[in-house]
């Protein structure tokens, strides 16, 4: 750059040989095509700007108890995990009970902002169900939305405190069931058919009017048509662990539903064919699967039964056997006071259902109604053919109790007593409660024996033994020395003997094996002699004929 | 008068005849042309600075950038990401990006405005403290780029698929544009303008 303090003056020093240059017309234009630069600046802007301010949608204010987690600028909004918009400002409400927080909500999703949407916020929460909302804790809470089907819009909203079990246009349907009780039961549980995952509990409501638990459960599509008027619903809570007269039982659905309770159901066989049950539906809550598969039972026949023994091990829900099959459980037990025999027989109660003995029943009443007079007409005969109530033990090892509707022979004749109203069915005594006298008279024998003084007979007498040993012993050592002696002395004559008797070479041994060999002789001279003398007895009275000639001697043959 | 002109490419140095205004020289040897001055010098300085001021605004309002992990995608326009280096204590790194990409480029396109005003309004005033401005100017130039170099360099290097990621926004773009805008403005100012006398005609 030229110095400004000492200016070049123009026209001062020219190269002698300066080129020509070229000499072209200048084209009027004054004004520059650069102008389109900013003319595009403009557009691009424009259009960033534009499409930043287009996609901002509707601004709504949602109320919580509690801002935990939720970051202005940070926290999402998200619809099915979906981000749809962004906390944008937190504060409190005026009264400072509740939070108010702004959201900017994205413009595709503008028609979210009506009536009937639900907030609430997602933070981790560990339920019976399991954990859920899991990744919040890395990404911190998140509002969830459930958009709503109304067209009136509205910008503020009362968040919810928990999610909602159930989406506005989850496909699926909703039934209710009545249940005894909730068991391990909570919002949450699955429902499960053929232990696969069809729904979960989405409420309960205890009813303290009508005293009604009812459960609402909510089948997801596409398993809805699972359930028919037909489906038979269970609590398939926990482990179904009973200890009762058939021993331990265990039964388990799925593992979370051991965990977290849970609910199975199952359509009875033969029902395949049904249509599906109209959302709302109420189905009954059984137990187990046993009882909800079990064919109805009909109305319940109220027996009782007069035991005279000690009814420990049954308990209320044992059960009434039989021939094997439940008829029904025992109710409740009484203790009565006999005073003309002063004793203390019990009562039980139970409930017997009748039509499980289906067939038999039929064949016995020709097909009479359930219920009342016919029921009891046929116990009537029942029990006119022997059969007896019996205490069994149906289980050694927990020594539970059940009771056994049995026919058994050799027992004294018996009739239904239908004094106040309750049939009384007649009762034996339980196979234990039989044999407990008996064992406790051989116990009663055992203890006669008079074990004491024998142990002390005996003590005495060993003592006694012990003592003459002891002064015996100088003797007898002595005497011990004797024998081993004459032991010596003994074996040497032994020895000797050995070698006088038994050496080959010995000269008795000798004598005694000639005069055996003779004596062979002899004997074999004898079976000679009586052979003959079979042969011919005559011999004896006329002497032995003389051998005939070699000739004759094969005439005989 | 004869006028001599330096080739700006071959640097041949040629010596125009006097008169005629409206024609274009060029250079004997490799064609490239001459002039006095660089042609439309002030308009496109005009252009330049009037575009990097429209797209200034985009380019602070949008975000430059957006860093996704597993659960969440954040979204930084340069000031929010000044605020959260200065909120999280890194001062030093703030002050740096403030100046690289608020203070450099408003003081350039105010320096320039100041440049081409006074070249139009105010051809005596402090020709020299003028002169050494837009050395200063052209000097800083490209030193504003530091933002585009560093999300860009991040969105090459950080992609790991879902677990982290960082990709560029449509302000980065407009940030890039203001800072090419600003250089090419300096670019265009011709500093002999400055020590144009009142009385020469204006290009
Ligand atoms: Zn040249």
């Amino acid at each position: 750059m030229s110095d400004p303090t000492e200016p070049d003056p123009a026209g001062e020093g020219i190269p002698p040989a300066a080129a020509e240059p070229v000499v072209r017309r200048r084209n009027a234009t004054r004004l520059s095509l650069v102008w389109i630069v900013p003319i595009v600046a403009v557009v691009v802007g424009a259009s960033l700007l534009i499409n930043t301010l287009m996609q901002a949608g509707p601004h709504v204010m949602i109320e919580f108890r509690t801002a935990e987690g939720l970051e202005p600028g940070k926290t999402e909004v998200r619809y099915k995990e979906v981000v749809v918009g962004r906390v944008e400002a937190v504060s409190l409400s005026d009264d400072r009970k509740r939070v108010q927080v702004g959201v900017r909500l994205d413009r595709a999703v503008s028609n979210m902002a009506v009536e009937d949407t639900n907030f609430w916020v997602v933070r981790p929460r560990i339920g019976m169900a399991g954990i859920s909302g899991l990744n919040t804790l890395l990404s911190g809470a998140y509002i969830g939305v459930d958009a709503g089907n109304s067209t009136r819009s509205r910008k503020h909203f009362v968040g919810l405190e928990a999610p909602p079990f159930v989406l506005r246009n989850e496909p699926g349907r909703s039934f209710v069931l009545r249940a005894p009780d909730l068991g391990s039961l909570d919002v949450g549980s699955p429902v499960y058919y053929r232990r696969t995952r069809v729904g979960r509990v989405v409420g309960y409501t205890l009813d303290p009017v009508n005293d009604e638990l009812t459960v609402q459960v909510f089948i997801e599509s596409p398993y809805e048509p699972l359930v028919t008027q037909q489906a038979r619903f269970w609590n398939a809570s926990g482990l179904d662990l009973q200890l009762n007269a058939s021993g331990l039982t265990l039964n388990a659905q799925t593992v979370s539903s051991v965990i977290a309770g849970g609910i199975a159901f199952e359509r009875l066989p033969g029902s395949e064919g049904l249509a599906a049950a109209p959302a709302g539906t109420r189905f009954y809550l059984f137990d187990d699967r046993k009882a909800a598969l079990a064919p109805p039972d009909g109305p319940a026949l109220t027996i009782r039964m007069v035991f005279d023994q000690s009814v420990r091990g049954l308990s209320t829900g044992a059960p009434v056997d039989f021939l094997g099959i439940e008829l029904g459980t025992v109710q409740s037990m009484q203790l009565l006071y006999d005073a003309r025999t002063q004793r203390y027989p019990m009562e039980v109660t139970a409930d017997i259902y009748p039509l499980r003995l289906g067939k038999v029943r039929n064949a016995m009443l020709q097909g009479a109604p359930a219920g009342g007079a016919a029921d009891i007409r046929f116990l009537k005969q029942l029990v006119d053919s022997g059969l007896r109530a019996q205490l069994r033990t149906g289980n050694l090892l927990t020594s539970q109790q059940y009771v056994a509707l049995d026919f058994t022979p050799r027992t004294p004749q018996a009739t239904l007593d239908m004094s106040n109203g309750v049939p009384r069915v007649p009762t034996v005594p339980g196979t234990l409660s039989e044999l407990q006298p008996q064992i406790a008279e051989i116990v009663a024998r055992l203890n006669k024996v008079p074990f004491d003084e024998i142990g002390r007979d005996l003590q005495s007498t060993l003592s006694q033994a012990r003592a003459a040993i002891r002064e015996l012993s100088p003797e007898a050592q002595k005497a011990l020395a004797e024998v081993q002696r004459t032991l010596g002395s003994v074996q040497a004559s032994l020895q000797r003997l050995d070698r006088n008797l038994l050496d080959e070479s010995a000269p008795v041994q000798r004598n005694v094996e000639q005069t055996m060999t003779e004596l062979q002789r002899a004997a074999q001279a004898l079976r000679a002699l009586s052979d003959y003398l079979q042969r011919h007895p005559e011999t004896l009275l006329r002497g032995k004929r003389a051998d005939p000639p070699l000739a004759d001697r094969e005439k005989p043959r | 008068m004869t006028a001599l002109y330096g080739c700006e490419c071959c640097g041949l140095v040629s010596a125009a005849p006097a008169g005629d205004a409206q024609v274009q020289l060029r250079c004997p040897r490799c064609a490239h042309p001459l002039h006095d001055e660089k042609p439309h010098s002030l308009q496109k300085t005009w252009a330049y600075l009037a575009a990097s001021v429209l797209l200034y605004i985009p380019a602070n309002a949008l975000p430059v950038m957006t860093t996704s992990n597993l659960f969440r995608d954040t979204s930084h326009t340069i000031a929010s990401g000044i605020a959260e280096l200065w909120a999280s204590d890194s001062w030093g790194l703030a002050i740096i990006v403030f100046v690289a990409s608020i203070a450099v480029p408003l003081l350039k396109i105010g320096t320039l405005a100041l440049l081409a005003w006074s070249v139009q309004y105010a051809p005596g005033w402090r020709r020299f403290e003028r002169a050494r401005l837009y050395r200063i100017v052209e000097g800083v130039g490209h030193w504003s780029m530091l933002d585009v170099y560093v999300v860009v360099l991040l969105a090459g290097i950080v992609q790991f698929g879902r677990l982290a990621n960082v990709h560029p926004e449509p302000g980065l773009l407009a940030f890039a544009a203001v800072v090419v805008l600003t250089m090419l403005a300096a670019r265009s100012f011709d500093p002999r303008l400055i020590w144009r006398e009142p009385d020469e005609p204006t290009p």
